[in-house]
């Protein structure tokens, strides 16, 4: 009884969601875009305190029961202890309590803008080592998608610096005639055959372009062919995983709410 | 196939309603919307009665989707638990219902293999309805002796706080498969890359487009797009909700259809060959 109430409720609340876009009626209207939400910020009021039962409840059976690691328990219930103390007890300023929250001298503030915030922008600041380190892995060269994915991805770094405006058509010449050659290079059994060739083109290609007054054209600037990059097979490919995520969204929307999608109750 | 007429006939006659009906009641803007909405949800319908009756459903192999048992069965044998991150967004996000749904049945394995289950979340909400999840997946696989109320538990709110704990709980716990599932932000790589430098078996999935190039490049297996929101229909295996999932291909079949019909329109219309520009039927309003 209890479930099937929980699927009807979950069924009722989604078609009438739905309803709400369509329905030209205004309660209705006012319930979706208003009550509906303030309903759900009520909900999520109260799951906040559960959520703190939770968290002290967790972490001091870890601490009464000595468990793996049990003193990071301590440290966290310290810094729960401590911020609700200066939040809710003592002030430190000579603001009331409750705006001293946002207030410049009060103990609360201090900690908020002096502990609180640089430990976010520490864990902020360490992502730019992870893009480093997967870059590294992603642009490997395994295979011809990874090639492709490094070459754009040179082209593209490229192309968003101030140097790339100032390198010269020739020089983005021979940066495409190496890139060329990097994707056909296990083509060539014999490398002095290959590089033989390579130095030929090198040479060749530019004075051939520069003699056919081609050297103006947009593809040998690379901030360019960067933009290109990212308005055209980029777009593309996010449009196309866009696309599939909507249709994906609204699918699995109407599984949830004509009761068929039962494995969030566990089912 | 007189018993499928009722899925051409009711949509027909909705619309017909739609548009004819006299007085004001409904919103004026949403017709495109409604009208694919309609379409949508008959032919997912008719897919769904189709595999009830016994239809056989040919579901392309997801290797993202294959490998959750493998990685449940990788950490029973190494004696290492499973960490399920559902992400940082509450219920009102489609893909924290979706990273739920899947846990659902994650859940079901962990109590299947008696392997560990850790679930950290960072919204309240999301942690009671977790709770509810895993409670009747142990349940249903008749092992709720193994199910403990601490394998569900709220780390904290903030965003890169939240990061900070997850990865903690990796570097000291040294999960053997960790689980990504739901909405993530700036944090995705922070966690994944952590979960790569232990050597877990990572499985993603996400809707948020811009994070899903950071799970490919730091994790195992990865569920695209619409793959993740499949993901749950795929693993419970009902004639119905594979159903769906075909029903859902068609119809991306019919879009499909659809670019390039309005490509060539434009292009005759841009060419001035014909004088009717065909994208702005679809131009939509879903937001009053």
């Amino acid at each position: 009884m209890k479930r099937q109430l929980a699927y009807f409720l979950v069924i009722f609340i989604g078609f009438l969601t739905l309803s709400g876009h369509f329905i030209n009626y205004s309660p209705l209207n006012n319930f979706i875009d208003n009550d509906a939400t303030q309903w759900f910020d009520i909900i999520s009021g109260f799951a906040a305190f559960l959520g703190v039962v939770n968290l002290l409840q967790l972490h001091l059976n870890k601490i009464s029961q000595k468990k793996d690691n049990w003193r990071y328990s301590i440290i966290t219930l310290l810094g729960f202890l401590i911020m609700i103390f200066f939040g809710f007890i003592y002030n430190g300023s000579s603001v009331a309590l409750g705006p001293h929250l946002k207030k410049e001298g009060s103990a609360f503030y201090w900690m908020f803008q002096n502990i609180y915030l640089p430990l976010g922008a520490t864990m902020f600041a360490l992502l730019a080592f992870f893009v480093a380190s997967a870059s590294y892995r992603a642009f490997k060269i395994r295979n011809f998608e990874a090639t492709l994915l490094l070459i754009s991805g040179v082209f593209l770094m490229i192309g968003r610096v101030p140097i790339g405006q100032l390198i010269p058509w020739w020089m983005s010449l021979e940066i495409y005639i190496c890139l060329l050659f990097a994707l056909i290079a296990n083509r060539f059994k014999d490398k002095k055959k290959m590089l033989t060739l390579l130095t030929l083109s090198l040479l060749i290609f530019p004075i051939l372009i520069f003699s056919l007054n081609l050297h103006d054209l947009a593809l040998f600037k690379i901030p360019n062919l960067q933009e290109w990059i990212m308005d055209v097979p980029a777009t593309a490919g996010s449009r196309a995983i866009m696309i599939g995520i909507a249709l994906g969204t609204i699918a699995q929307s109407y599984r949830i709410i004509t009761g068929r999608e039962k494995s969030i109750l566990g089912d | 196939m007189t018993q499928y007429i009722k899925y051409v006939l009711i949509p027909f006659l909705t619309l017909l309603f739609y548009f004819f009906f006299p007085f004001p009641l409904f919103l004026e803007g949403n017709e495109t919307t409604f009208v694919c909405v309609i379409i949508l949800c008959f032919i997912v319908e008719y897919f769904i009665e189709k595999a009830k009756n016994g239809d056989k459903i040919y579901m392309r192999p997801i290797a993202a989707i294959k490998a959750m048992e493998e990685a449940v069965g990788r950490a029973t044998e190494m004696g290492k638990p499973v960490l399920y991150v559902p992400g940082i967004s509450s219920l009102d996000q489609i893909d924290t219902i979706s990273g739920l749904t899947i846990l659902g049945h994650v859940a079901g394995m962990t109590a299947e293999y008696d392997a560990g289950l850790q679930v950290p979340v960072c919204v309240p909400i999301v942690m009671e309805t977790a709770k509810e999840t895993c409670k009747e997946a142990y349940l249903k696989k008749g092992r709720s002796d193994l199910y403990r109320n601490d394998m569900v538990h709220y780390v904290t709110d903030d965003q890169f706080a939240y990061a900070a704990g997850v990865n903690g709980i990796m570097l000291r716990e040294k999960p053997a498969a960790v689980f990504f599932q739901g909405k993530f932000y700036a944090e995705s790589l922070i966690l994944a890359e952590t979960g790569n430098s232990i050597g877990a078996i990572q499985i993603a999935g996400t809707g948020s487009s811009s994070q899903i190039p950071f799970f490919v490049t730091a994790c195992d297996y990865t569920l695209i797009g619409e793959e993740f929101y499949a993901a749950s229909a795929y693993l419970s295996g009902s004639p119905e909700m594979l159903g769906s999932i075909k029903g859902q291909d068609y119809v991306k079949v019919g879009c499909i259809i659809m670019i390039v019909f309005v490509f060539i329109s434009s292009a005759l219309n841009g060419y001035g060959i014909i004088n009717f520009d065909v994208s702005s039927l679809f131009r939509i309003n879903i937001i009053r």
